[in-house]
Formats: structure tokens, C-alpha cells, sequence
């Protein structure tokens, strides 16, 4: 009983403390404020995945999103932040519709949970060692396994590693080689070895 | 009050009642923010309010299985692929137009 209403404490808890920042992620005007408000949904969001017993998801949780993506975010914050830092308050209509949608969906999600019943799960079968049976079950190959979307997550992360690389890199003015970066004039001299260069007056012509 | 708080243990309505609730905050963000950074954390919220759900799921109808889970993770994946790539693009939008107001991001053609 006692670990019931520790859970149910918690479970309150920390979804009053993710909508709250949710809501400061989506009303503050400064982009900084906005992206600590999502890194607190996202620890918040961590715990709760803690409380449903998904330890090593929780974990993956912090390092990826809080560690990576938040800190993405803030980079991308700074590095437009001359455009405007401040976000001007939108106009009326736009917030009225968008809580019109918002409002909406909550409201078809909410009637449609309280009429649905889940299928009762099979008691208590939780193994306690979930890493490594996650690990094994991303690298299974038979019918139950998930090999194949492992590898094209791994493809998807390569291609934005070079898309992210290709398109936020200067491009050149006209007229140059792509590869100079467009400010080493003299750079394929420099590459190309001494005995390579059509050089009529070499030392030993 | 423990045998109240005990009672009251939250089952898989209130579990997705506070998933959706994250969701319908970031379609709010989607649908009233102007600049493509906040649009993109709006979209953020969504993401991982989805991933959330895969693992309410997971936990309350097949417990044994781990399939939700890796739903999950492979939602923080494209989530991380997503933020590499739309960080690149307001980057370089921002360099060669001064803007990243989305309502002015329609003449990317030219």
C-alpha cells in the first residue's frame, strides 16, 4: 500500500511539474527561458518513464534529449538570436485558434480514454533486467526482432549528420571550387605536390 | 489518507489524459509561435509526449514485452536527426535572409 501512494504522489507530481513547463515552453517570449522550460519537461518526462519502469529508457532519455538535443537547441537560440530575441506576442485570433485546436484534441483524446478498456496484462512478468534484454531484442533477427529499423536509424542519423553539415556550412562565393570553403585562393598549389605541377622552369628541366 | 492515496493509484486513463495534455500544449506552440525555433521546440514536446504514450502502452498492456520501448527509442532518434537537420536549415536561412519568422519563409523558391 505504502509503495501505491508513494507511486500515485510521484505520478501527480510530476505531471503537474511537466505541464506547468510545458506551458512556459510554449508562452515564454524568451527562446532561452522556452528551451530550460523543455529541458525541465524532458527530466520530468524522464521520472515518469522511471515510475512506468522503463529504467533504461529514462536513462537514454537524459543522455540523448537532455544532453543533446536541448543543447542543439540552445545553439540554434544563440546563433539566430539577432534576428529577434524577443517572440512578440501573437495576435489574438492566432492564439484563439490554436487553443481552439489544442482544447479540441484533449478534449476527443479525453472522452475516447474514458470509454476504451485495455486488454488486462499478464500479471507481474516485468523482467528486472531490461538493458540487456532491450539490447538483445534491437539486434534480433527473427520474426520478433527490430535489426532492420535499427539499421535505417542508423542510416537516418548519418544522412542528417551530413545533411546538418552540408547545409549550415558557407557556401562559396561563384566562381570558386566548392571544397576552398571560399577564402584559400591558393589552394590547390599548395595541395598538389612539387613534382605534379606543370611547371616549365622546374630544377631539373 | 494513505489508504485514499493508494486507491487513487493511476491507471492507464490518467497516463494518457497527462500524455495528451503535453501533446495538445505542443500543437498550441505549433499553431501560435512565429519563429521556426520555437516552432521547432513546440515540436519537441510533441515528440516525446508520442514517445511517452509508446511506453504507457508498453506498461500497461503487454508488461512483458518490450516493444514500446524501443518505439521510444527510436522516436528520441529521429527526434535527435530532426533537431540536427532543422538547426541546419534556420542556420543557413538565417545567414543568407536576416529572418527566421515562418510567415516569411514562403519565397524559399527564389
Amino acid at each position: 500500500m505504502m509503495h501505491d501512494a508513494v507511486l500515485t504522489v510521484l505520478f501527480y507530481a510530476l505531471g503537474a511539474f511537466a505541464v506547468l513547463c510545458a506551458l512556459a515552453v510554449v508562452n515564454a517570449r524568451r527562446l532561452l527561458r522556452a528551451a530550460l522550460a523543455l529541458m525541465f519537461v524532458l527530466l520530468a518526462s524522464a521520472g515518469l518513464y522511471l515510475l512506468l519502469g522503463a529504467e533504461f529508457l529514462a536513462g537514454v532519455q537524459v543522455l540523448v534529449y537532455v544532453g543533446g538535443i536541448v543543447i542543439l537547441i540552445v545553439f540554434a537560440v544563440m546563433l539566430t538570436s539577432a534576428a529577434d530575441l524577443l517572440e512578440d506576442n501573437p495576435r489574438f485570433g492566432r492564439k484563439l485558434a490554436g487553443a481552439v485546436a489544442s482544447i479540441g484534441f484533449l478534449a476527443l483524446a479525453g472522452t475516447v480514454f474514458s470509454r476504451i478498456a485495455l486488454r488486462a496484462p499478464a500479471p507481474g512478468t516485468h523482467p528486472p533486467d531490461d538493458a540487456s534484454a532491450i539490447g538483445r531484442k534491437l539486434l534480433d533477427f527473427g520474426a520478433e526482432g527490430y535489426v532492420l529499423p535499427f539499421e535505417i536509424v542508423s542510416l537516418l542519423l548519418l544522412a542528417a549528420v551530413i545533411g546538418g553539415i552540408v547545409i549550415a556550412r558557407k557556401t562559396p562565393p561563384p566562381g570558386q571550387p566548392f571544397t576552398s570553403g571560399g577564402d584559400a585562393p591558393g589552394e590547390a598549389d599548395i595541395a598538389l605536390p612539387r613534382s605534379q605541377r606543370d611547371e616549365p622552369e622546374g630544377p631539373d628541366a | 489518507m494513505l489508504e485514499f492515496l493508494a486507491a487513487h493509484k493511476p491507471g492507464h486513463v490518467e497516463w494518457l489524459l497527462l500524455s495528451a495534455a503535453l501533446f495538445a500544449i505542443g500543437l498550441y506552440g505549433v499553431l501560435t509561435r512565429r519563429n521556426a525555433v520555437a516552432v521547432l521546440i513546440a515540436v519537441e514536446l510533441m515528440l516525446n509526449s508520442a514517445a511517452l504514450n509508446f511506453v504507457v502502452f508498453n506498461r500497461y498492456v503487454a508488461p512483458a514485452a518490450f516493444d514500446g520501448q524501443i518505439m521510444a527509442i527510436v522516436v528520441i532518434a529521429v527526434a535527435a536527426a530532426e533537431v540536427v537537420v532543422g538547426m541546419a536549415i534556420f542556420v543557413a536561412l538565417f545567414r543568407h535572409r536576416a529572418t527566421i519568422d515562418v510567415n516569411r519563409m514562403n519565397t524559399m523558391k527564389d
